[in-house]
């Protein structure tokens, strides 16, 4: 069976509140999906419905084509790093590995083995309690990989790292695509899915927004606008208004044009005779495109700042 | 003022001090230095109120405080029957007030909540960033914990009086067949309620000083209730070492406190009510005395 | 991209996931927290400390020596139990098979008052009254050294004719009382080692009450009247355990007439003595046997038959193997919290998420959390009960307390018993903590269910009845398994904890693991239908 996860029209409640409302949708092998969505989307809680500690009230999980329930040493199939403070404070970082590979009858030799690759050799007998944040997701991660699973589930593995961590958190997660694993990862920080992930799924109220790959959903969100910057700003804003677009000043010698591939554009100025110095194609980034995906779905919004709260 | 610093060798530099007005603020902060003390503690108290009685979980353990209590009291008073009719040694008052050996387990239970319950959620550290003086943090919970039990204990000395009183009589333990009265015109019961309802609120204080030294929860659950309840049947198990078996039952928490429920027979008591009680009030310093102490020396 | 890359195949690694893999996780996660195993070691450590530290720093007294010497006084009868074996008796020898037959006419008696009742008069005398197993009759017995085989046909103060015989045997006959309207007629009837009693309401129809086959009943024995009254024991006041309380002499005559000895010697003269001075407690000039014509009345004082706990004799002190397990309440407290916060803390820190995934059969999870703290509990706690037990007995031989019980088979049991006791009750605490989750709820719980009906059943601040109930019917009752010597319907005595529970060893243990079995199948079925 291929290594995937499938999830399928999960809906779940939670009290007076719906956390999941028909959420569906595949992480493939060999890529990394990346599972966005605003706070209260229910990113953590498909997380946990995929790892049999939440039941749905109706819908399927299922990893590598089976429910978790039915999965025989069930760390070899899937990896997970849901929340990286879940450690008793008084037990060594080894110590924790070690009973989670007794658990599937792996020997301590196997957590040295990721200890080392995690880079936690040095603090592997010190006690848990004592790591910091950045120290405890790597430390998260070691467990993960210690079945060596086909596929792996990081909720937030950015969170609290620093710079050298994300670099490296960023590489790693590349390279275990490109070993052939299935990666899920959620996260909030846009600008380092747009590096790491392939394929994204955004979710909003608790159901699927969007999914598609990374590239398609920047195309979809960049609508086409063109930045233009020219000595000769009404000549131009009337070739172009002319030309069918919808051009608008934004600045002393700048112009945002609308509606025209910027190769038209060049086209229609050069045919005119209007000079300019310097044009871009604009590119969404994916927090703009995620921004405008998920502007209905925000349950939390905070006042943008500057206006007062009355 | 000026100060002058040397720089180097033989290079002077003069830097004018620049005097800051003295604002209206600081002579009113000034004159009221020994009064911020007092707010301070007033403010901790206000902040410890409003912790305990917008936690949803406090109004129902004062509520079981309560119906324990009660509860106990009457099933005791109604297994209690004298075969003879009279010539049995009955204390009416002690058997209906029996109830708070089983109340003073929630008591413990609260105070331990109100404390660690601070640890585990790791909420001490916002509690001692909002205020730094910690033994005034640990008097302010002491303060609303007492404030809170006192008013649940009254409830339930009252109502097992009550019920005590009626089923005895059911069972015909009254004064009429040669019993002491359970009557709170009666000073001997007076004292008994009344020390029962201070017996709780100084099982709550002991309570939080053992916790607040211990911090987890679970051990100082463990710890609370071993303190209360493994002394009496210690003092059992010493029969053969009399001059121990005296001291248990004279100094520990629990012995010596339950002496204020006996009205009568009090030749024959191993320490005397307001004495026991005394006791019990001294350990309850001691714990929270350590507790203040460790408090302060201690990481959050 | 987008490039097919071919899925992962992980390189075939050795593991297997099946129970044993679990229980080794749940190992590795206890013994890796040095809190927890350090407080089961304290645990266990405070009951062999208890056990051999607290009871019975005092020594036996008797006459003129003390300590292990006094044990040489106590009488063993042929089952190997220390007995009480002094009455007054009139006999003659019985060389070959024979009989005795007697009628008795009466039974009355001297008891001393109940010092905590008022009463009016003088404190000390005596006043008449029967104490319910007072005894005259009849007797057969290999010697008058205490402790020899007997039987001994009689009638009591309230409970008839009894056949009796080797002091723990004791079975009934006629019912009623014995007054000169309604006479018993009595009969032993010797034939080798085996004797057979008989009683009669009217001389002529004989019911055999029972037989008694007697090992050391050979050779010439000694047949005749006996007659003895045993120490009342009246507490201070009326609580179910261990209570002060004071010992009371009684006295016992019995009126014999148309008394017969076939196989005797002829002409043979009834020659009085008084047996026994172990649990003798009334010496003075009543006592003896005095003869009219055919009528024959014995007054004697003290008791035939097994010594049981909480002094019902005055010579030597007794104690049982339960003496020595004072402690282990005190380790139950601290394994039931170590036992609950086994699994309350997984969900303190969110760490059940990380168990769960690792092992999603929630059942099994639960069984291996149970096994793990089972085994640590019964080993550590078999292991202290055996030092408190071992070596509490061994300094209480030293003091010359006799420890009632001792012996090998039954300290096995009773130190096993306690480890096994320990381990379910660990795990009853384990299953009420997996239901409530929250740590501080979890403890209390525990404490109320499983230690405070002990406290409550034992210290006796309820009445006698309540106290037996609640040591019947909670998961108190697995204390049971420390009770080291039976009871005896035929003597009285104080049968309270901490030496004697209302129900047997193994009934107690069992309402012990049903409690157990409830809570760990709810708690199972719970943790499989909710979410983590």
């Amino acid at each position: 069976m291929e290594a995937t996860i499938e999830v399928t029209g999960l809906r779940k409640r939670f009290g007076s509140t719906l956390a999941l409302d028909d959420m569906s949708f595949v992480a493939a092998p060999g890529q990394v999906t990346g599972f966005v969505g605003p706070n209260g989307a229910g990113k953590s809680t498909t997380m946990r419905v995929i790892l049999g500690l939440d039941a749905p009230d109706q819908g399927s999980a299922l990893i590598s084509g089976q429910p978790y329930a039915r999965l025989r040493r069930p760390l070899s199939h899937i990896g997970a790093m849901l929340d990286a403070a879940a450690l008793q404070p008084g037990r060594s970082a080894r110590n924790h590995l070690l009973w989670l590979a007794h658990s599937q009858g792996l020997s301590g030799r196997r957590v040295d083995e990721v200890l080392e690759r995690a880079g936690l050799t040095s603090a592997a007998r010190r006690k848990a309690g004592g790591f910091s944040l950045g120290m405890r997701q790597r430390l998260g991660i070691a467990a993960a990989m210690l079945g060596d699973p086909p596929v792996l589930m990081f909720d937030e593995p950015f969170n609290g790292m620093d710079p050298e961590g994300i670099a490296w958190m960023r590489g790693y997660l590349r390279q275990l695509a490109a070993e052939g694993r299935a990666v899920l990862v959620s996260s909030h920080l846009m600008s380092e899915l747009q590096d790491s992930a392939d394929h994204l799924v955004v979710a909003g109220r608790g159901t699927v927004i969007a999914d598609s790959s990374v590239a398609e959903l920047i195309a979809a969100a960049s609508a086409d606008r063109v930045t233009l910057r020219t000595s000769t700003r009404p000549e131009a804003m009337t070739v172009l208004a002319h030309a069918g677009a919808v051009v608008a000043a934004t600045g002393r010698d700048t112009l945002t044009v609308s509606g025209l591939a910027a190769e038209q554009v060049v086209a229609r100025l050069s045919e005119s005779g209007v000079g300019f110095w310097e044009i871009s194609a604009h590119r969404a980034t994916l927090e703009e495109a995620y921004m405008e995906l998920t502007r209905d779905a925000v349950e939390f919004r905070a006042q943008p700042a500057g206006e007062e709260v009355r | 003022m000026s100060q002058t610093m040397t720089h180097g060798r033989n290079q002077t530099m003069t830097i004018a001090r620049h005097r800051l007005p003295r604002s209206a603020g600081t002579a009113r902060a000034r004159a009221d230095g020994a009064g911020r003390a007092w707010t301070g503690l007033a403010d901790a108290l206000w902040a410890e109120w409003t912790k305990l009685r917008t936690e949803p979980g406090t109004a129902w353990i004062l509520a079981a405080i309560c119906v324990l209590t009660v509860a106990v009291g009457a099933a005791t008073a109604a297994a209690t029957r004298c075969s003879g009719g009279t010539g049995c040694a009955i204390d009416p008052t002690k058997v209906s007030l029996t109830g708070i050996e089983a109340g003073q387990a929630v008591v413990a239970v609260l105070a331990v909540l109100v404390i660690s319950g601070e640890y585990s959620t790791g909420m001490i550290a916002v509690t001692f960033t909002a205020m730094p003086r910690r033994a005034a943090v640990l008097a302010a919970k002491a303060a609303t914990l007492t404030g809170l039990v006192l008013a649940a204990a009254v409830v339930a000395v009252a109502g097992s009086l009550a019920a005590g009183r009626l089923i005895l009589a059911g069972n015909g333990i009254t004064a009429a067949h040669g019993f002491a009265v359970v009557s709170l015109a009666h000073g001997s019961t007076v004292r008994a309620a009344a020390g029962s309802v201070l017996y709780l609120a100084l099982v709550g204080l002991l309570s939080l000083g053992i916790a607040t030294i211990v911090r987890d929860s679970a051990a100082a659950t463990g710890a609370v209730l071993g303190m209360l309840y493994v002394p009496p049947v210690i003092a059992l198990f010493l029969g053969s070492e009399p001059a121990w078996q005296r001291w248990v039952e004279r100094y520990t928490p629990t012995n010596a406190g339950l002496a204020i429920l006996n009205t009568t027979g009090l030749r024959d008591l191993v320490i005397s009510p307001w004495a026991g009680l005394g006791v019990l009030a001294a350990w309850a310093a001691a714990a929270l005395l350590a507790a203040g102490v460790l408090l302060h020396l201690r990481d959050a | 991209m987008t490039a097919t890359i071919t899925p992962y195949r992980p390189p075939q690694q050795d593991g297997r996931d099946g129970f044993a893999q679990l229980l080794h996780a749940e190992w590795t996660k206890f013994r890796t927290l040095r809190g927890w195993v350090i407080a089961i070691v304290v645990a266990a450590a405070a009951i062999a400390v208890v056990g051999v530290l607290l009871p019975h720093s005092s020594q036996s007294h008797c006459g003129s020596r003390s300590g292990a010497a006094c044990l040489a006084l106590v009488a063993t009868g042929p089952g190997g139990e220390a007995v009480n074996d002094s009455y007054y008796l009139a006999a003659q020898p019985l060389a070959v098979d024979g009989s005795i037959t007697v009628r008795l006419t009466s039974l009355t008696g001297l008891v001393t008052p109940d010092p905590n009742l008022p009463t009016t008069g003088p404190q000390d005398t005596m006043r008449p009254g029967l104490v319910p197993w007072a005894k005259a009759g009849i007797i057969i017995t290999a010697s008058t050294r205490p402790g020899a085989a007997y039987v001994a046909m009689m009638v009591t103060g309230s409970h008839g004719v009894r056949l009796q015989y080797d002091y723990t045997s004791d079975i009934a006959g006629l019912p009623g009382s014995v007054s000169a309207a309604s006479p018993r007629w009595l009969r032993l009837a010797r034939s080798g080692d085996v004797v057979t009693g008989y009683d009669s309401a009217d001389g002529r129809g004989w019911t055999e009450v029972g037989v008694a086959h007697l090992a050391g009943l050979t050779g010439t024995v000694r047949a005749g009247m006996f007659a003895t009254s045993p120490l009342v024991f009246f507490p201070n006041f009326p609580t179910y355990a261990e209570p002060g309380g004071s010992l009371s002499a009684s006295l016992a005559t019995g009126a014999f007439d148309d008394v017969h000895l076939s196989g005797g010697a002829p002409g043979g003269r009834w020659a009085g003595q008084n047996v026994g001075t172990i649990g003798a407690n009334y010496d003075g000039p009543r006592i003896g046997l005095r003869q009219a014509g055919g009528k024959f009345t014995v007054t004697g004082s003290g008791d035939i038959g097994p010594v049981v706990a909480a002094g019902t004799n005055s010579i030597f002190i007794t104690g049982t193997l339960a003496d020595h397990l004072f402690g282990v309440f005190i380790g139950l407290l601290i394994m039931i919290v170590i036992a609950a916060m086994f699994i309350t803390v997984e969900y303190r820190r969110g760490l059940i998420a990380a168990t769960l995934a690792a092992s999603p059969r929630r059942g099994r999870l639960l069984a291996a959390k149970a096994v793990v703290i089972g085994m640590a509990t019964f080993a550590l706690g078999s292991a202290a009960a055996a030092v408190a037990v071992i070596v509490g007995t061994r300094i209480a031989h030293n003091s010359g307390i006799y420890v009632l019980g001792s012996g090998w088979p039954i300290e096995v049991r009773v130190i096993l018993g306690t480890g096994a006791m320990l381990a379910v009750a660990s795990v009853l605490a384990l299953s009420i903590a997996a239901m409530l989750r929250r740590s501080v709820a979890a403890v209390a719980a525990v404490v109320v269910v499983i230690v405070l009906p002990y406290i409550i059943g034992v210290t006796g601040i309820l009445p006698a009845t309540a106290s037996e109930w609640i040591l019947r019917v909670t998961p108190a009752a697995g204390f049971a398994v420390e009770q080291s010597v039976p009871q005896y319907q035929q003597v009285v005595g104080h049968y309270g904890p901490p030496d004697y529970y209302p129900l047997a060893p193994w009934s107690g243990f069992a309402v012990l693991c049903l409690y157990a079995a409830v809570a760990l199948g709810l708690a199972a079925w719970l943790l499989r239908r909710r979410d983590a």
